[in-house]
């Protein structure tokens, strides 16, 4: 029985999790340890979020929620990441947030 | 930040290497080794195996080093340049069976997080049709 | 016997150079018309090397050889005919005897089938090269016979439907004209063979 710390937020970004915010995404994931997977609905099918290919594969749309779980000793840490870059757009500025 | 394996880029163009290597700085960011060449020994549309071991030397990463290729002849002349590397070199350089600009993103983006050689050439692949 | 292998260098050098606009005619037909002048800009920068090539043991100077035509050649055919220089200079003793080519010769085909990921009758260099290497070591051949098999064999790629490289885009279209690299190949051989005749 795995133990997840879960999250959710929505994606503001205007392209949606298209290929930089994916790239930023995973790059992020992969700085912890966790396991960490994304979704688009709360009942999965989850995704690894450390996988590029799979993360860019979703096509999650501009307002669609995004839900974030992770398992493992940085659990709670990453969840908290992830979910803090969608809400910060990606930190990207808007010139940048057209051309994602 | 040879921690990171290395990305090279090898097009028959070195417009298209230039703009596929932007695209990596742009989305992937600088943490990981990038290079990249285009155009035959006259400058024209062709691939050559001088330049392309000489990109893979400014790549170079004691983690190794993935080359991202488009059509046939930059293959072969990559296949031809590894062959030329020094015995301890060529074991730890991987021709990626991808498409040039999404492998070069999906590689470096696997390289950035610190991923193996393999992990990248696999990261890059899964984008193949099987 | 002992060749001159400076003549022979040279001999093989001007062929291919006086034909690159025949080579790069037949490219243009199936391919992206650049197989003459790439290989005259090899060629030339074999010849510009000539003195510190022909100082070599044979063996050496046919990786010299192969060394050039991989950088300076470009495209498809500097690897390809890269290849062939350098596993002949792996191959060969540094005086060969016919047997020895004809090994060296077949091990230097089996080369360009990895590296080009070809075989035969696909339309390429290796329809002339296997074949002649075949004969060489089945105890019949002399000039003449490996000269008429070799334009025999480059005659023999106009029917075949390209499989590999650029001209195989063109599918059923690249049947009908002779393959370049068959070409340069059959160039190559009937050179040396007038002017190994010629020393003999």
């Amino acid at each position: 029985m795995t133990d997840w710390t879960s999250s959710s937020v929505v994606i503001r970004h205007k392209v949606g999790l298209h290929a930089r915010p994916s790239v930023k995404l995973t790059q992020l994931a992969k700085t912890f340890a966790a396991t960490v997977q994304i979704a688009g609905t709360p009942e999965g099918p989850w995704i690894d979020a450390k996988s590029i290919v799979k993360v860019m594969a979703m096509k999650a749309k501009q307002d669609s929620t995004l839900y974030l779980r992770a398992s493992g000793g940085d659990a709670a840490a990453a969840v908290t990441a992830l979910a803090g870059l969608v809400e910060r757009d990606f930190d990207e500025d808007r010139a940048h947030a057209a051309s994602g | 930040m040879k921690d990171k394996v290395g990305i090279v880029i090898v097009s028959h163009s070195i417009d298209v290497a230039r703009g596929t290597a932007d695209m990596v700085r742009q989305m992937v960011g600088d943490t990981v080794p990038l290079a990249y060449c285009g155009g035959n020994p006259e400058g024209g549309l062709g691939t050559d195996v001088a330049k392309i071991l000489k990109a893979i030397d400014e790549a170079w990463s004691d983690k190794g080093v993935a080359i991202l290729v488009d059509l046939g002849g930059a293959e072969t002349n990559s296949e031809m340049a590894v062959e030329l590397l020094d015995a301890g070199r060529q074991g730890k350089v991987v021709i990626c069976n991808a498409p040039i600009v999404e492998g070069a993103v999906m590689a470096a983006t696997e390289a950035s997080g610190g991923g193996s050689l393999e992990d990248v050439r696999r990261t890059a692949e899964e984008l193949s049709p099987q | 016997m002992k060749p001159d292998l400076g003549r022979l260098l040279e001999g093989v050098a001007a062929r291919i150079i006086a034909q690159a606009e025949e080579l790069t005619a037949l490219d243009s037909a199936i391919g992206d018309a650049d197989h003459g002048l790439n290989m005259k800009r090899g060629f030339e920068a074999v010849l510009a090397d000539k003195a510190n090539i022909l100082a070599k043991p044979l063996p050496e100077a046919l990786k010299a050889i192969g060394m050039t035509l991989v950088m300076k050649v470009g495209g498809a055919s500097g690897p390809l005919y890269g290849t062939l220089f350098l596993t002949l200079g792996k191959e060969l003793p540094e005086d060969p005897t016919l047997a020895d080519l004809a090994r060296a010769l077949t091990a230097a085909v089996e080369a360009i089938k990895a590296r080009g990921k070809a075989d035969f009758d696909n339309k390429t260099m290796l329809d002339v090269l296997g074949p002649v290497a075949r004969h060489l070591g089945d105890g019949t051949a002399t000039f003449a016979s490996v000269r008429a098999l070799a334009h025999q064999r480059a005659e023999a790629t106009v029917p075949m439907k390209a499989i590999k490289g650029r001209a195989s885009f063109l599918g059923e279209r690249s049947i009908g004209h002779m393959d370049p690299g068959a070409r340069s190949s059959e160039l190559m051989i009937t050179t040396l063979c007038d002017e190994l005749e010629a020393c003999a």
